[in-house]
């Protein structure tokens, strides 16, 4: 799969809702690259996998390429049955994305395998308005790196892909670097 | 505070508080149960119950905005939690937002209740005695719980009414700047006016039940048509929508009285219908709220008379765009239309046919009744019928023709529907099906227009482009039965506190989908199937009559209307969930014998420990929904939101690895004990609907579950998640407290995993568990939340 070229123009970032405006920092739109290093340096990374894996078999593809690369996941909105047909054992299948926007609130929290919070959090596969909403939780309340790898544009997210809305093979290749990179080393 | 009936300083400051306590005292005598503790709550009564809640569901905030502009000192940056020029912090600041939501929505339904209870006692008496049937003795479970009255008379509901209209003051009071500095305590006024919000819901459909003899409390209603495709376009076409019937009423009576009922064809859009076909069920229903540009520009009416809530406010423009007159009736809605209330009819039939006016404010229902059908006959005279969202198929291609996919409409559509795809392939192959996909998800809110720069009638596109399938869903929704029986509520009262009967799952409210209409119909059909019972009300119950399974029924043909397993139970537009609030209560008062009058705290730490109850509302947007729910919530009923609901800002989501926040009085006992997290959350969102049939099945859960009761509801949490999230829930096992709570088909695999993956001890040759559960089944556990409660029961 082509890697995303330097010369390659990236579209602008606009968000997946116009309305949707806070006057808090804005997400960074950043490349593949920019996010596989946040993945690298991250001491206890997680996927975290949304409703559209069961419209869009493609991110049920690259959700098994980021579960193969060692990164842990925690399925939600039923996206927890396509992966485990290809064999992903998600770290829970059942709690809401709400359930664990409401836990990585919580300073006590260890995480649902006990091995402590999560530090760098990836969002693939939601509903944007759905996400948003988690996002800006996150953003105001906590202080967890929050990475949005879907095709639209998350504002709250402190990093997301930038709007891919009219490109599909574009939001593929940029998802498909990020998992070569972060095995790259 | 509580009214205190011993004391008299209230009485100096608030006069009309004496006739209430008078109200009181004279019940009193009649009514034999003793007064509980927070007869007409005041804001701090039950604020310790609200705190015991809270400190359990911890408030979750999502904010929309980070700013605040409420005063001059604003605009207030209040990112990151910083706090605005007056001092609050942006928690804080979304508890208020979500404590005026709540004020909002219960004073709508609380001014229903005022317009209907006026209206009501003017036409037939304050003295018309509340008789809602042989099997309804319990006639007002809200109000004897909260206000510690048992009504008998329309008059007798003024004192609940009075009370609700207070409070709720009073707590938008508490929204101004420089009172309230606790999240937790706007929480609690949060719920303490969504609890105002079901005494106003109850107020207003007794009323009506009473004056309009609405069906009472009977499961086997009429079914009516319901749909796009339901009315006959050889008559002149009468739409009513909105909220509240007494308005449009009289104009079934008056056709009736001339003989020409069958001359017209009378139906409408979101509650006002549902209660049209209470009153006479061959009023028919176009659909909720989402259809009311669809019909309009369709130009299906021939008159449109409007009421109260949820109505467009570009009802007006919209009409007059199609040529269709108006009737505004309700003063929460004038639309800038002349008063015409005093105004001969022969004037305003004449200014509405001749064009005059676009509209009229008409408050006076029997003129209404006798205004409306003239000018829909005039007007259907007149009209070119043949068209529909467009003139002819060259001005649609046209339309289609002018987009140049900018993508404007999709980056402010709530849905991000790719209406850019559709077009381009409209434009590139003729092929309309894209945009005819849209259809099912758009809910013709029309930001798209108002985005795009070629000023495309984007609606009318994906309408016309969907046609056929728009007239096919049509089908046939059984009407709001009203109240519960106490009969009903006597045989099912035992199963449900047991855990027999499952659950109860009541889908209310909006139509906010996320995805396809049809979910909502597989999701309520999974719990039907499962013998639970599910009731049903608003727009809800009405897209229930839309949607058809590969047989062509609809879900009110195929499962009966009683409230017991497997019936599925339409109460009636919005104000009648009071209905399901009472059903839960009087549970509480008939199966197990708890006194109801002024006695909140415990009847609501009644139903959060016992009572199986979840709300549903797979597509909430309204102020309404917002009250409704947290008012659900104060009750100790948990409600799963659609996705569109996180914007609300709020939820109440607990944390089960905190096991010092489970915890309960065990009356058998006399010990705190600790419990499962059951159920975990009060307000939670859900992404999916495989996701919501999993929340809603494990939220049924309940402390008080007898070990077949835990049996069968853990069989369905468990089975649910294989069948929806592949595999079994993550969190079975800390509602397993002995072997006989497990699923008897699986019983041996789950004690496996329960040895295996989580070390639990078990005896294989009795099949026991040893060690591992929370805590033991305990066949007379006895749990309560409240210390006066676990006091009064552990003297007794
Ligand atoms: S009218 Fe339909 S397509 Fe347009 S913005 Fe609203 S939901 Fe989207
Ligand atoms: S905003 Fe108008 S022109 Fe732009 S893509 Fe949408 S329909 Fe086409």
């Amino acid at each position: 799969m082509a890697q995303v070229k330097k010369e390659e123009k990236y579209p602008i970032a606009k968000r997946f809702d116009i309305a949707d405006v806070q006057v808090s920092r804005e997400a960074q739109a950043v490349k593949p690259e920019v996010i596989a290093r946040q993945i690298k340096r991250a001491k206890n990374p997680v996927l975290v996998t949304g409703g559209y894996l069961l419209k869009e078999p493609e991110l049920v593809d690259y959700a098994v390429k980021f579960y193969e690369k060692g990164l842990k996941i925690i399925a939600t909105g039923g996206s927890s049955k396509p992966l485990i047909e290809r064999g992903v054992e998600p770290l829970t299948v059942s709690y809401t994305l709400h359930h664990f926007t409401q836990y990585m609130l919580d300073d006590e929290w260890q995480g649902f395998d006990g091995n402590g919070k999560y530090d760098v959090v990836l969002f693939l596969g939601f509903i944007p308005y759905y996400l948003s909403r988690m996002l800006s939780a996150l953003k105001h309340f906590s202080k967890v790196t929050t990475i949005s790898i879907d095709q639209f544009y998350q504002p709250h997210a402190k990093f997301s892909f930038t709007n891919l809305t009219r490109n599909k093979e574009l939001h593929y290749r940029m998802l498909d670097e990020i998992i070569n990179l972060i095995g790259g080393e | 505070m509580a009214l205190n009936l011993k004391g008299s300083f209230v009485l100096d400051e608030l006069k009309n508080v004496q006739i209430t306590i008078g109200k009181i005292l004279e019940e009193g005598e009649e009514w034999d149960e003793p007064v509980g503790p927070t007869p007409m709550p005041g804001i701090a009564d039950l604020r310790k119950w609200d705190h015991t809640l809270l400190e359990r569901y911890e408030p979750f905030y999502a904010p929309m905005q980070d700013f605040c502009t409420l005063c001059t000192m604003g605009p207030c940056d209040l990112s990151s939690n910083k706090r605005g020029a007056c001092g609050i912090d942006l928690k804080t600041a979304k508890a208020r937002l979500v404590t005026i939501a709540c004020s909002i929505g219960a004073a709508a339904h609380t001014a229903h209740a005022r317009h209907m209870l006026d209206y009501v006692i003017e036409q037939f008496g304050e003295d018309t005695p509340i008789d809602l049937g042989p099997d309804v003795n319990v006639e007002a479970p809200n109000i004897r719980t909260i206000i510690g009255v048992r009504p008998r008379t329309l008059g007798d509901l003024k004192v609940a009414l009075e009370w609700a209209e207070r409070e709720i003051v009073k707590v938008l009071h508490s929204t101004h700047i420089g009172n309230e500095e606790s999240l937790i305590d706007y929480e609690s006024k949060a719920m303490h006016v969504s609890m105002c919000d079901h005494i106003g819901m109850e107020v207003a459909d007794i009323a009506q039940i009473v004056a309009f003899n609405y069906p009472k409390a009977e499961p086997d209603t009429p079914l009516v048509d319901a749909g796009f495709g339901v009315v006959d376009r050889t008559k002149p076409v009468i739409v009513v929508v909105g909220h509240n019937v007494m308005y449009a009423r009289p104009v079934m009576d008056y056709l009736e009285e001339q003989g020409r009922l069958d001359e017209f064809e009378i139906t409408g859009l979101c509650c006002t219908v549902h209660d049209m076909t209470r009153y006479n069920a061959r009023a028919k229903v176009f659909g909720p709220i989402s259809y009311q540009l669809r019909v309009i520009r369709a130009g299906l009416p021939d008159i449109v008379i409007s009421d109260e809530q949820c109505i467009r406010a570009d009802l007006l423009e919209a009409c007059s765009l199609m040529g269709i007159p108006l009737i505004a009736t309700s003063d929460a809605a004038m639309r800038g239309l002349p008063d015409a209330t005093d105004w001969p009819v022969e004037k305003i039939v004449s200014a509405l046919i001749n064009g005059e006016v676009p509209g009229v404010f008409l408050s006076d229902p029997e003129k209404i009744g006798q205004v409306a059908p003239i000018v829909a006959e005039e007007v259907f005279r007149k009209k070119d019928r043949t068209k529909l969202f467009f003139k002819s198929d060259d001005e649609f291609r046209e339309e289609i023709a002018k987009c140049t996919q900018c993508m404007n409409c999709v980056f402010t559509c709530p849905h991000s529907l790719r209406i850019d795809q559709g077009m381009a392939h409209a434009q590139k192959t003729g092929d309309i099906s894209k945009l005819a996909e849209l259809e099912d998800r758009c809910i013709a809110c029309m930001k798209c227009e108002q985005a795009c720069p070629k000023k495309i009638k984007i609606i009318n596109v994906i309408m016309q482009s969907n046609l056929q399938n728009l007239y096919a869903k049509t089908g046939m929704m059984r009407v709001g039965r009203g109240p519960i029986q106490d009969t009903e509520i006597r045989k099912v009262g035992q199963p449900i506190v047991f855990g027999q009967i499952p659950g109860v799952i009541a889908p209310v409210g909006c139509v906010n989908y996320p995805d396809l209409k049809d979910d909502l119909r597989e999701i309520i059909e999974e719990f039907l199937r499962r013998k639970y019972i599910v009731v049903t009300s608003g727009c809800h119950a009405m897209d229930i009559g839309m949607l058809k399974d590969e047989e062509g029924k609809t879900l009110y043909e195929k499962y009966p209307g009683n409230f017991d397993a497997g019936g599925l139970v339409n109460v009636g537009a919005c104000v009648a969930d009071s209905h399901i609030a009472g059903a839960a209560i009087k549970i509480a008062n008939i199966f197990a014998m708890r006194p109801l009058r002024g006695n909140y705290a415990e009847i609501a730490d009644y139903a959060l420990n016992r009572i199986g109850a979840v709300g549903f509302s797979w597509g909430p947007y309204s102020h309404k929904a917002a009250s409704i729910a947290t008012g659900f919530n104060r009750l100790g009923v948990p409600v799963v939101v659609g996705p569109h609901g996180t914007k609300y800002r709020r939820a109440y989501i607990g944390k089960p690895w905190k096991k010092e926040k489970w915890w309960v009085y065990d009356i058998k006992t006399g010990e705190k004990t600790y419990i499962e997290p059951a159920p975990d959350a009060l307000l939670i969102s859900v992404e999916t609907k495989e996701e919501a049939i999993v929340q809603l099945a494990k939220l049924t859960i309940r402390p008080n579950d007898t070990g077949m009761g835990r049996q069968i509801k853990l069989t369905h949490y468990l089975e649910l998640s294989k069948k929806y999230l592949g595999r079994y829930p993550d969190d079975w096992p800390i509602y397993v407290r002995s072997e006989a709570d497990l699923p008897l088909r699986t019983k041996d695999e789950l004690l496996k995993i329960l040895e295996d993956e989580h070390g639990w001890k078990i005896d294989w040759e009795k099949k026991k568990i040893l060690e591992g559960p929370i805590r033991p089944l305990d066949p007379g556990f006895n749990p309560t939340l409240v210390e006066e409660v676990f006091e009064k029961y552990s003297r007794k």
